[in-house]
């Protein structure tokens, strides 16, 4: 049932690339009908839609042509937004005002309308109208800095982490003024900044530069605020194998000693109590290197869990599609695409207990719903649809 | 739901009084977009970020701690010169905008006074080990028959079932098990940990995607549900192109220091610091650009032209672009790029981020007291703005059971000497 949550809810989407379609792509997800406005001039790159990366992030939705450099499109798109729930869009902020599709206009055709505009910086401030990618609002907020072996080398996450969060904040957002309107009969407009999200991911870190006036160093695997050591990630047998482990309290640390047979070193007075082995934590981190290294990390993984360790296995992109654990927890489903074929898709970390589950439908084709849109929720004739193709407007 | 807005708004107008100095107003207007839903707390830094961002959109959220306090009051970072009760940041972060009671709940007194809130809650947040709940009888099985419409939400390191659901966990576990850390660092180092607690914070957004679903699908069925988030999973979930390369194209990423996933971007040195840029955008522009100061050496020859050959040949490009960048600032380089729309940015360290002049102008930041210090905190905000007229609340984290008067007196009704037994008793 919960996966048609939001059903009879339409949304339109004029969003690209990763960030917007995530938030759109969630709401198709859950039985909303979103129609993704298109057109062929934009339909290239990481926006076109027979590829897989495109597949991945536009399934269950619509997609119809626009070219919405002309006024008739502007037109159609208006007559779309009045009869819809929510607009969703990520162009840079001057886009939709210069096409006069600001929300004020778009509220003057439909009262209840949420629009919620997602950018970079936001709608407002000296720098609305900078460009920023995934990569560029990282840097900004402080992760890619924070997340490096050392301040004089920094490294950052190496994928737009942006973008999914900022998609996901999209996503409550929509849901959260759509229960507003419920109560209350009102619209919304939203104005999301990528950039501020980021920086909710660093809460703790920039309250401690501020209140105690400290600058806070990237320490790589190392967390001096975790009271756990061993804490670290360790080389294993293997091609690029690695595991991860975390030892807390002293029932873990004799468990942890047991597992590795109890070796002479584990005795030593500067491993003996916690705040020891933290104070000695580079020689405790070579010790426990020296046996990983000739450890299979699945098997070392399983006997320190067994033995009540935290212990986990570095797991690359092919170990997770086959994780038993994921497979076990549904968290893969498949599609079939008229192109691309069967498909395997990731879905979300969120079970629910009295959901079921109706099966997704592919990325749609460029404008492969122009005739449902047009037709049936317009009630433009054929005809007229056809000039309008002809005039490269729906187009 | 009326006495309830009234000291709502005593609270927060208390605050609003202590920082402008005028005078306190009582309003009705909503806080939010959540007014009137009620969520109970009971989870520590795993997942309490989750009713933080429903709280800032108006939500009723109240934390149930156990006496003393909740142990994530306990991870650092801390406060310095602050007592171990409120010191933790990322507790005075996660539970900004909340009410705190505190209640035993292993103590059988405790539970009819715990019955009777969640009599009035609408969502129930909680991370314990798995078999907590059901021992004490209050997990979604005991509770959903009396509490048919409740939204109760758990956080586990791998989900409720599956090989592994019994695994312990943490960040740094689920950050290796949910693959984040496979695809960052440099090639020849360890794979690198996320900073800051990504898992945790991934898991809070989904939960309050979860919860918002539910809610939505309530409004119509008048169920609630029982939502399971994987920490694990929620790693994986945050990948972007990571999962996408694999399922569609077999291929496996790895990790590649700086560089984009896509060879895109990378970070470079100047004189004072470090600039993120894009390697190949208006590719014409930026060796123009470079031209313009001597600096571009063969970066002109036609050879460079062609996107392939750039690709393959990027340790030169980097080299060029490397002595260029550090006759630079990072500022200089910043704004000349932003003006040409090159999507570059400073490497900011977190005290450079307090001091954009970008969030400045947004008001991103929150600022409250301390109230055991005294001392001034400044916060990240909600990232959006609402065009609704909303009394936004702006709530300190609260301090142990520092509504218990409040809730457990003047909302349940609970007598002031019942109150002082069940503090003799511990339950409270």
């Amino acid at each position: 049932m919960q996966y048609d949550a939001l059903a009879g809810l339409r949304v339109l989407d004029l969003t690209r690339v990763v960030a917007g379609p995530y938030t759109t792509r969630f709401l198709g997800d859950f039985g909303a009908e979103v129609i993704k406005v298109q057109s062929k001039r934009t339909a290239r790159g990481v926006e076109s839609n027979p590829t897989s990366f495109f597949g991945a992030w536009n399934r269950n939705k619509r997609s119809i042509t626009l070219n919405m450099d002309r006024t008739e499109a502007r037109e159609l798109f208006l007559g779309l937004v009045e009869v819809s729930d929510v607009v969703v869009e990520n162009f840079a902020p001057r886009v939709m005002s210069n096409w006069n599709l600001d929300y004020t206009r778009l509220r003057s055709v439909n009262e209840k309308l949420i629009m919620l505009s997602m950018s970079g910086m936001g709608q407002s401030g000296p720098w609305k109208d900078y460009v920023a990618y995934g990569p560029t609002v990282q840097s900004l907020g402080g992760l890619t800095y924070l997340t490096s072996y050392s301040h004089d080398d920094p490294i950052g996450l190496g994928y737009a982490y942006a973008d999914i969060i900022s998609g996901m904040y999209g996503a409550v957002c929509v849901l959260g003024a759509l229960q507003y309107r419920q109560q209350t009969g009102q619209g919304q407009y939203i104005d999301l900044s990528e950039y501020e999200a980021v920086c909710t991911a660093a809460g703790p870190a920039l309250m401690d530069a501020f209140a105690n006036q400290r600058e806070i160093l990237p320490t790589g695997n190392v967390d001096h605020d975790v009271p756990a050591a061993p804490y670290g990630c360790y080389r294993c047998l293997g091609v690029d194998r690695w595991c991860v482990v975390a030892v807390y309290d002293e029932d873990e640390w004799q468990a942890f000693c047991r597992v590795l047979g109890s070796p002479p070193w584990t005795e030593e007075t500067r491993f003996s109590t916690l705040p020891n082995r933290q104070k000695h934590r580079e020689e405790l981190h070579s010790r426990v290197s020296q046996w990983m290294a000739h450890q299979s990390p699945d098997e070392a993984v399983e006997q320190l869990q067994k033995a009540g360790v935290r212990a986990g296995v570095v797991q690359n992109a092919e170990q997770l599609a086959n994780d038993p654990q994921l497979v076990s927890n549904g968290f893969f489903d498949s599609i079939r695409h008229p192109v691309l074929g069967e498909t395997i898709v990731d879905t979300y970390p969120i079970n629910f207990s009295n959901h079921q589950k109706r099966p997704w439908k592919p990325a749609p084709l460029l404008g492969e719903a122009n005739q449902y849109v047009f037709g049936e929720i317009l009630g433009m004739t054929k005809a007229a649809i056809e000039s309008y193709v002809r005039d490269g407007i729906i187009a | 739901m009326r006495s309830r807005r009234c000291i709502r708004v005593l609270l927060c107008g208390a605050q609003r009084s202590r920082r402008g100095g005028g005078k306190t107003e009582i309003t009705s207007k909503p806080h939010g977009w959540l007014e009137g839903i009620v969520i109970l707390d009971l989870a520590d830094d795993r997942t309490d970020f989750c009713s933080r961002i429903l709280a800032d959109m108006g939500a009723r959220v109240i934390k149930i701690e156990r006496p003393g306090g909740s142990p994530s009051r306990r991870q650092g970072p801390c406060l310095d010169d602050t007592s171990s009760s409120t010191g933790s940041l990322s507790f005075l972060y996660n539970n900004v905008n909340k009410f705190s009671v505190t209640l035993n709940l292993e103590h059988p007194e405790a539970k009819p006074i715990f019955l009777q809130l969640l009599q009035r809650a609408d969502v129930l947040v909680e991370s314990f080990p798995p078999d907590y709940l059901k021992r004490l009888n209050l997990d979604y099985d005991s509770l959903s028959e009396s509490y048919p419409r409740l939204i109760f939400v758990s956080t586990t390191g791998f989900g409720g079932r599956g090989p592994r659901s019994a695994y312990k966990t943490c960040d740094l576990i689920a950050s290796a098990y949910g693959g984040q850390m496979y695809v960052s660092g440099s090639p020849e180092g360890p794979p690198l940990k996320a900073f800051g607690s990504q898992p945790y914070f991934s898991a809070s957004l989904h939960a309050a995607m979860g919860i918002m679903l539910a809610l939505r699908s309530r409004n119509r069925t008048e169920k609630g549900d029982h939502i399971d988030i994987s920490l694990q999973a929620s790693v994986t979930s945050t990948l972007e192109h990571v999962m996408v390369h694999y399922l569609s194209q077999g291929l496996i990423r790895r990790r590649q220091g700086s560089f984009h996933w896509n060879g895109e971007f990378a970070v470079l040195p100047c004189k004072d610091g470090f600039i993120h840029m894009s390697l190949f955008q208006q590719w014409e522009t930026l060796i123009e650009w470079l031209d313009a100061e001597g600096m571009a050496h063969d970066l002109t020859n036609e050879e460079w032209l062609d996107d392939e050959y750039r690709r393959r040949n990027v340790c030169h490009i980097i080299e060029v672009l490397k002595q260029w960048t550090t006759e630079h600032t990072v500022h200089e380089l910043f704004e000349l790029a932003q003006l040409i729309r090159f999507p570059w940015a400073p490497v900011q360290s977190p005290s450079e981020v307090l001091e954009c002049p970008q969030l400045s102008a947004r008001n991103f930041f929150m600022k409250s007291r301390d109230p055991e210090s005294g001392k001034t905190l400044k916060y990240p905000g909600a990232p959006y703005r609402a065009s609704g007229e909303f009394d936004a609340p702006n709530m300190p984290a609260p301090l142990p059971g520092q509504h218990n008067q409040i809730i457990y007196n003047q909302e349940l009704g609970i007598s002031q000497e019942e109150l002082k037994y069940l503090q003799g008793q511990n339950a409270i």
